[in-house]
């Protein structure tokens, strides 16, 4: 586990040398609009601002189709907003993502088909680190592991069940070691006892990371569940329309935290709040 | 059929065996050896009466005589070897400026136009300027192959690019992997199915051009040993030109089927997983 240990902590600092304690994601405005079937602008996201903190977690939940997946890809840099902008620490997000990953909701299209597990992994930071073969097999290995895959490093993915193969995903995410992990609905694709599974995980791997987690989702349980403070979207075009903070004691646990009161209670609150919300949507 | 191997109950059994029979190559090989059969009786018998209708076993005897004592094995290597370069010319050139022009806007805007220009010309029309152009030697021969064989790879290979998953490019964009190393690592092997069908497509014609060509021009290769037996009248070893033509058209393309089907094995299991249609 040495090679895993080398995560850039506040101390030592990131990457580049820029300490993590400043990078603190910023989302000021950001608004995005595309090109509509009459040449005319549809608004996808109407203003947006976030303040994440250096590694706390962050779920937005909104209807689907407001509009989160674009926002989400517009703070990893996928895509350039049509206003406003997205700051990670003292620099300005344009284009290229710089300590940040993106984790794709398709696990079957994201993993590359003509690469073995492992060389999927290594695929997120051979590029950057120049290690020897030995090294990159190690750290490869080590992020294997930590997702309980590390006997798989020559499997293909097709090989691989819908749940492993998103455990190699996320493997390969943190092998980039970023200091933020966006996350796309990326446990709407698998059944609910492998969703509960890759929570905890999730959950483990964040805790001994300390990377920055925005998760968007439109399941309120798995928003509850995993993150610090909930951010409420509405249709689009998005804005925020409230944030909560959790408070849920960490660790969580699986079966506990999901019938504790404070628990029940959020998720009263925000399912009421989303379902008039959705009314409202629907008729107007 | 399905339901007969899922459930392979005592039932079933009889009308299985009866099924398989019939879908299996078996009949087609009945069918061809009933053809060669026709063959030898209708030259035998007198059923056609010509002096250049030779029996199938006659044509067989000296083909395997002129494998024997050396005189068409020449012919075939001479062949092979003209075919093999005018490709590896065709084809290097297709999947280059494939590449460029699915990559490069300027690239496309420049070449496009050319070539869907120049893509229906039939090919034997070429080779009455070209002689003029290029003289009668290899160099013309060889241009007529490569200029076959490159229109079905560049088309594959621009198809194949553009073909690419989108998260593929997203992926390597949010790991931050530089342009060329995902052209190298993504991109490439990412359109592979589409290039090696192109390849594929032009190892038919490649043969078929190779064959033309060494009919009209020149006096070397198994093309021009067809024209000449046919002018001497030498029916039997026409035939046997041409069963061994046959032969050597079904095995490359078997072979590069083969070679294709391990190369891109992940295509065909990936098609299989998401239950899409081949």
């Amino acid at each position: 586990m040495s090679v895993v240990t080398n995560f850039p902590s506040k101390k030592t600092g990131g990457a580049n040398g820029a300490p993590v304690a400043g990078s603190r994601l910023v989302v000021e405005q950001v608004g995005k609009n595309f090109l509509g079937p009459d040449g005319g602008a549809v608004s996808a996201i109407g203003s947006v601002s976030l303040d994440v903190a250096p590694g706390e977690f962050l779920a937005i939940v909104g209807p689907s189709g407001c509009g989160k997946s674009t926002l989400l890809q517009v703070i990893a840099g996928l895509m350039m907003p049509s206003s406003g902008k997205v700051r990670l620490g003292d620099q300005d997000v344009t284009g290229e993502p710089a300590h940040m990953v993106y984790l794709f909701q398709q696990y079957s299209k994201s993993l590359l088909p003509w690469m073995t597990v492992a060389n999927n992994v290594m695929f997120a930071f051979s590029h950057r680190l120049k290690l020897s073969g030995a090294a990159a097999q190690a750290r490869c290995r080590d992020y294997l592991a930590m997702v309980g895959l590390a006997d798989f490093g020559n499997h293909y993915p097709w090989q691989l069940s819908g749940g492993m193969q998103q455990r190699v995903a996320i493997a390969r995410a943190l092998a980039a070691e970023p200091r933020v992990l966006l996350m796309d609905e990326p446990f709407s694709s698998v059944d609910a006892l492998t969703r509960m599974d890759l929570h905890a995980l999730i959950l483990d791997l964040w805790s001994q990371k300390r990377f920055t987690a925005v998760l968007v989702t439109h399941d309120v349980d798995e928003a509850i569940f995993l993150a610090d403070r909930v951010a409420v979207l509405t249709h689009r075009p998005a804005t925020i329309s409230e944030v909560i903070e959790t408070k849920l004691p960490r660790p969580r646990h699986s079966i506990e935290t999901r019938e504790s009161p404070a628990f029940l209670a959020l998720r009263h609150r925000l399912l009421k709040y989303l379902l008039a919300r959705n009314d409202g949507g629907a008729h107007g | 059929m399905t339901q007969a191997v899922l459930d392979p109950g005592a039932r079933s059994l009889p009308r299985l065996r009866v099924s398989r029979w019939r879908d299996t190559r078996a009949t087609g090989v009945v069918l061809v050896l009933a053809l060669l059969a026709l063959w030898e009786a209708s030259a035998r018998f007198g059923f056609v009466q010509s002096t250049n209708w030779p029996p199938f076993s006659t044509v067989m005897t000296t083909l395997v005589a002129g494998l024997g004592d050396g005189e068409l094995l020449p012919l075939v290597l001479s062949t092979l070897w003209r075919m093999a370069r005018g490709y590896a010319i065709g084809c290097a050139l297709g999947v280059t400026l494939g590449f460029a022009i699915a990559l490069y806007r300027p690239m496309r805007r420049l070449l496009l136009p050319t070539i869907e220009l120049l893509r229906p010309i039939p090919i034997p029309a070429i080779i009455p300027p070209l002689i003029f152009l290029l003289g009668l030697g290899d160099a013309l021969r060889l241009f007529a192959i490569a200029f076959a064989c490159f229109f079905p790879v560049v088309l594959n290979t621009i198809a194949g690019v553009q073909s690419v998953e989108p998260v593929y490019h997203q992926v390597a964009k949010t790991f931050g992997v530089p342009r060329v190393t995902a052209l190298r690592r993504v991109v490439f092997p990412a359109s592979l199915p589409f290039v090696l069908a192109g390849l594929r497509t032009s190892l038919g014609i490649a043969f078929v051009v190779t064959v033309i060509a060494e009919m009209i021009v020149g006096n070397e290769g198994l093309g021009n040993y067809l024209v000449t037996m046919q002018f001497a009248m030498k029916t039997s070893e026409m035939y046997a030109g041409i069963i061994l033509l046959t032969a050597i058209a079904y095995l490359l393309n078997r072979a590069f089927v083969a070679w294709e089907a391990r190369a891109i094995r992940w295509a065909r299991l990936v098609e299989a997983m998401r239950g899409e249609p081949r």
